[in-house]
């Protein structure tokens, strides 16, 4: 670097100073509370004791990456963790573009407010009220064991679903659903409005109806919008919706996935390690997870996030 | 547009059909919680209950704001609520701003450093270790320090900031203002529009965060009112419990704590924990839905 170039650069460092100082706060943040930490990571590949602290603990090495793939309550963990997003992303991830889709045909004006008025409601509730919500109408007395008697008869047995183990999956996917596609359609609804009617124009005049139009001219329009989407769904392939999952575990449900794992062992069962273990390679998988998604959408649809 | 033949009217009609069934089932179940949390306990026990109460009551209510400890946690909640959100937008607005001078040395780095925590992160047990050493366990502070700091706010700042023309910076140098009362003479009331949706959209967040005390709060006098609610659907005790204390302090009479069962507090409790969303919500949804697309917008 020439001495002219470097003497420009600190001119202008020495201009924006007070620049410099308006980042100081967020700076300081990110580092004591996104860096800080990390050094703490070194507790996974360690006996960690308390009293000895992290220089004096006992080096072990891969001993608790290793348990992850051979416990059997760990590896069960993860398989949950993955049935249940694969499942997420099959289920809730079309259903804000179908419905947005559908709302942007709603041509009354008052009513499609009113309906995403309602619909995006859901969203703003914590999961926790989500699931104290679907306790009540879950509830042996409660409006869907009502529907069930409407429908089958008064004598049907009221059932109890949320001791039955096989009702859990179905529920989070519901929850999931009830609580985030009104909101998920807002992104959806600005792509496809920006769609130009000009497109559309072209393919009435070829001939095609509605359903045709809105699969050769909005799904492909929007595509850039749902890849984005779509990776970043698929980089928390093996993350999951820990309040709502936790929220939901019961005495009667024995299911148990890589985050309440990780706060049961690590913070009530105090394995620092094993649960240390287990989050960082968590946190690695996701990182490949992600890259991997966008090369290989940069690859088939030449947009990613990146 | 093919508007007019009987095929697409009956997908028209289908379409507000099974549009308005999904808006009454995005409501119905809130309303039922509403409905039993106003209905007499034991009434509700014998089903039936749609959106209304049979028999109204408000002692459910009653037994829960008489619990001195859920008149506590309100208070926690609230002051996690404010002190968080204000926090927030001081750091996220000055980031912000600072970011928006291009011709800033070192920026491109800056971002990175603000960026990479978003991929690479500690996980739950190093950021238990280090608030431990901070002594942020069973701290207030927890509450507040940590949630301030969030890129894609600082981002969405930075691009609504963006809009403001800069020769309004200019004019306001030529008459001799300096750097930090043009950022809040000038920038800060120009930017209360975008500082209002963060505000909300943090605010909201905040009030609905229960996993910071599950993680690092063992003190019950931190405990907010999502946190209650959670103890009240996840450990039977914590209900029975409340039942007991509110006869003991001989407060309602014993008549009617029996027609107060524990599904009813906990639909009271449902209730008392949104209901600040819910009154807000209506006036702000235009202020969130702002928020989300310019967020989405890639410079």
């Amino acid at each position: 670097m020439s001495r002219r170039r470097s003497s420009e650069y600190w001119r202008q460092i020495k201009k924006d100073k007070h620049v410099y100082l308006l980042m100081t706060p967020a700076l300081l943040l990110v580092f004591v509370f996104s860096y800080l930490p990390l050094p703490g990571l070194i507790v996974a590949f360690k006996d960690y004791n308390i009293f000895k602290g992290f220089f004096g603990s006992p080096w072990v090495g891969l001993k608790y990456i290793r348990e992850i793939f051979e416990l059997p309550a760990m590896t069960q963990a993860i398989w949950n963790t993955l049935f249940i997003s694969l499942l997420s992303v099959a289920v809730c991830f079309p259903a804000p573009i179908l419905l947005a889709l559908m709302l942007n045909e709603v041509r009354q004006k008052l009513f499609k407010r009113l309906s995403q008025t309602l619909l995006y409601l859901p969203h703003f509730l914590s999961w926790i009220s989500v699931v104290g919500i679907a306790y009540a109408f879950y509830a042996v007395y409660g409006p869907l064991n009502d529907l069930l008697l409407w429908i089958f008869g008064a004598d049907t047995e009221r059932e109890l679903f949320l001791s039955n183990p096989h009702f859990f999956i179905p529920n989070i996917l519901l929850l999931s659903l009830w609580k985030d596609t009104g909101w998920g359609t807002i992104i959806f609804l600005a792509a496809i409005a920006s769609v130009d009617p000009q497109l559309y124009e072209a393919a009435y005049l070829d001939g095609a109806g509605k359903l045709k139009q809105a699969m050769h001219v909005t799904l492909p329009s929007i595509l850039p919008v749902t890849m984005i989407m779509l990776i970043f769904q698929l980089g928390h392939l093996f993350q999951s919706n820990f309040e709502l999952i936790y929220g939901l575990q019961n005495p009667f449900v024995d299911m148990e996935v890589i985050s309440t794992v990780i706060f049961k062992q690590g913070v009530q069962q105090g394995a620092y390690a094993l649960s240390t273990a287990l989050g960082f390679v968590q946190g690695i998988v996701a990182l490949l997870l992600t890259i991997g998604a966008n090369i290989v959408s940069k690859k088939l649809t030449s947009s990613g996030i990146w | 547009m093919r508007e007019n033949g009987s095929a697409y009217r009956i997908f028209v009609a289908f379409n507000y059909t099974f549009i308005g069934l999904l808006s009454i089932a995005a409501l119905y179940p809130y309303l039922h919680t509403l409905a039993v949390a106003l209905n007499d306990g034991t009434d509700s026990m014998l089903g039936g209950i749609t959106v209304y109460p049979r028999i109204p009551t408000l002692e459910n209510f009653a037994t829960l704001l008489n619990d001195s400890s859920i008149i506590r946690a309100s208070f926690v909640s609230v002051a996690q609520t404010l002190g968080a959100t204000f926090l927030g937008l001081v750091v996220q607005f000055t980031a912000g701003y600072a970011l928006t001078k291009r011709q800033l040395v070192g920026r491109s780095a800056l971002l990175m450093y603000l960026i990479l925590p978003m991929f690479i992160s500690g996980g739950l047990i190093p950021t238990y270790l280090l608030y431990s050493k901070l002594h942020l366990l069973n701290n207030f502070m927890v509450y507040v320090l940590p949630g301030a700091f969030s890129f894609f706010n600082v981002i969405i700042i930075r691009t609504y900031m963006y809009t403001i023309p800069s020769s309004l910076e200019e004019s306001a140098k030529i008459d001799g203002a300096g750097e930090m009362t043009i950022l809040w003479k000038v920038i800060l009331p120009l930017s209360k529009p975008i500082l209002a949706t963060i505000a909300l959209w943090s605010a909201v967040g905040h009030w609905n965060d229960w996993t910071t005390t599950l993680y690092f709060v063992t003190s019950g006098d931190l405990h907010t009112l999502q946190f209650k609610l959670m103890l009240m659907i996840k450990e039977s005790e914590t209900i029975a419990r409340m039942i007991q204390e509110a006869i003991e302090r001989g407060e309602t009479n014993i008549d009617a704590i029996v027609h107060v069962t524990p599904e009813a507090i906990r639909a009271a409790q449902v209730i008392v924990t949104t209901i600040p969303i819910i009154l807000v919500y209506p006036f702000l949804q235009k202020h969130f839905i702002k928020g989300v697309l310019i967020g989405s917008v890639k410079e």
